[in-house]
């Protein structure tokens, strides 16, 4: 089983957040294993098994089911690598060398799409669609073990 | 060498006491590497058009010493004291504007900079010096027992936990609390405290005497308003309570918090503040607030900024706690 966290979190002003990954639908459908998607009431439901809002506690159990999961950068990939279970975090803007783990399958496009200055607010970053990986780039990645 | 920034915050004291703490920070033994004015008066005038900063302005050209006259904001000498705190030099001397150091005191007190110490400080002399400071211990559990140790001449180089009005500090390590009022009652004593905080000596030195008869008029005696100097006492007394503990404030995003949960078993005795404590247990942040005023300095995002990160979050707050 794999587990997807397709999304970070809301910004204030209602646009996509710039760490969001744009493929889901295009990468789901190269999987073939099953996929639960956590993650909370409102966000877009891109699999038969979603799992809204659980706890901390819940999560971490059910990180430890999964053979794998995938996540943007975002409070999943920290608390999976927590738990000791590796992963792929799909980067587009922020800086995998400063909020990743070294543990996982980071895969960043490109570092001169990073914004310059990673410590700020994302609410004033366009999301950009090419800054990310391809599903096909992705998908190679998941057998990992 | 370390560079030295030497940074004065001034007001009501144009052609009172100014004039004298500036033609002493010229005449020291060891110029400083910039002087920095920060002129906090509520009506700031062009001092350009004064006989005697003219020359001042002359005499540093001729020595080659960078000067700046900023107008600043009007908060507080703590404000302005912090900017000086991050302008890049490796230290900054502070010199109150009713201070008028000896000519050898930036000399002697840089002779004390090691990679072990904080802050140094020497003799504020405040008259009637009759008290005997070597028994003055100098710790922050005595503050309100007895003088402070450098309100008269200083015999023999002494460990303390605080030091006051004037001395020189390493730069961009501790911040100035700016929840403090704009009269920034105890600033000094605080800021220093939080070197102590952080592992580094505060210490104060011989042959390294400041006069400080105090100026009446002008500086942060002019506001009258006494709730101001309660606010702030209440700030500096909640961190005498909590003065064992080491303050983890968590103003951050849930992931941080994870991070940040592998961290916490090597901070001894911590008492922390946070956002979310179902990942890292503590109290709220608007208690921290309540207590603290000024979190930010507990703000890893805007550490990072201001120290260009470019390693790991975790290693961040490495930095910051450990």
């Amino acid at each position: 089983m794999i587990i997807i966290s397709p999304y970070s979190k809301q910004l204030i002003n209602g646009k996509q957040n710039p760490k969001n990954y744009p493929f889901w639908k295009e990468l789901l459908s190269l999987i073939s294993e099953p996929v639960i998607q956590v993650g909370i009431e409102g966000e877009e439901q891109l699999t038969e098994d979603f799992r809204k809002d659980l706890t901390v506690i819940e999560l971490r159990e059910l990180i430890n089911q999964c053979r794998i999961w995938v996540s943007c950068d975002s409070f999943f990939q920290h608390l999976a690598w927590q738990q000791k279970k590796m992963g792929v975090v799909l980067w587009s803007v922020s800086d995998p060398n400063i909020f990743g783990h070294p543990e996982n399958i980071n895969l960043l496009k490109d570092r001169n799409n990073l914004v310059q200055n990673q410590f700020l607010w994302w609410e004033f970053v366009e999301h950009k669609s090419e800054y990310f990986v391809s599903p096909q780039e992705v998908i190679k990645h998941l057998n990992w073990n | 060498m370390p560079k030295i920034l030497c940074s004065v915050s001034t007001k009501g004291r144009y052609l009172t006491t100014l004039p004298l703490t500036i033609q002493a920070i010229i005449n020291q033994t060891r110029p400083v590497d910039k002087l920095i004015v920060f002129d906090d008066n509520d009506n700031p005038e062009d001092m350009r058009n004064v006989l005697q900063y003219q020359h001042f302005f002359k005499m540093l050209d001729i020595h080659n010493i960078p000067w700046e006259w900023v107008f600043a904001e009007k908060k507080g000498q703590h404000h302005n004291h912090q900017k000086a705190n991050l302008m890049g030099y490796d230290w900054v001397w502070r010199v109150d504007d009713d201070a008028i150091p000896k000519p050898t005191v930036l000399e002697n007190l840089s002779k004390h900079i090691a990679d072990d110490v904080g802050a140094i400080g020497g003799g504020i002399l405040t008259p009637p010096l009759t008290f005997d400071s070597s028994k003055v211990t100098g710790l922050i559990e005595n503050i309100d027992r007895e003088p402070n140790i450098q309100w008269n001449y200083i015999n023999e180089v002494k460990y303390v936990e605080h030091l006051h009005c004037s001395f020189l500090y390493r730069a961009g390590v501790a911040d100035y609390n700016l929840k403090l009022s704009k009269v920034a009652h105890r600033e000094e004593t605080l800021f220093t405290y939080q070197l102590h905080k952080k592992g580094y000596h505060v210490m104060v030195v011989p042959n390294a005497d400041t006069w400080h008869l105090k100026n009446p008029n002008g500086g942060i005696r002019s506001e009258p308003n006494q709730e101001l100097y309660e606010q702030d006492e209440r700030l500096f007394k909640n961190m005498l309570e909590y003065r064992h503990k080491n303050i983890v404030v968590l103003n951050c995003g849930m992931g941080d918090h994870v991070v940040f949960s592998e961290i916490l078993p090597l901070i001894k005795n911590p008492e922390v503040f946070t956002c979310y404590p179902e990942i890292v247990p503590g109290k709220s942040i608007a208690e921290a607030q309540h207590l603290f005023g000024d979190i930010d300095q507990y703000n890893i995002y805007k550490k990072m900024d201001i120290w260009k990160w470019k390693e790991s979050i975790g290693e961040a707050f490495r930095k910051l706690y450990l």
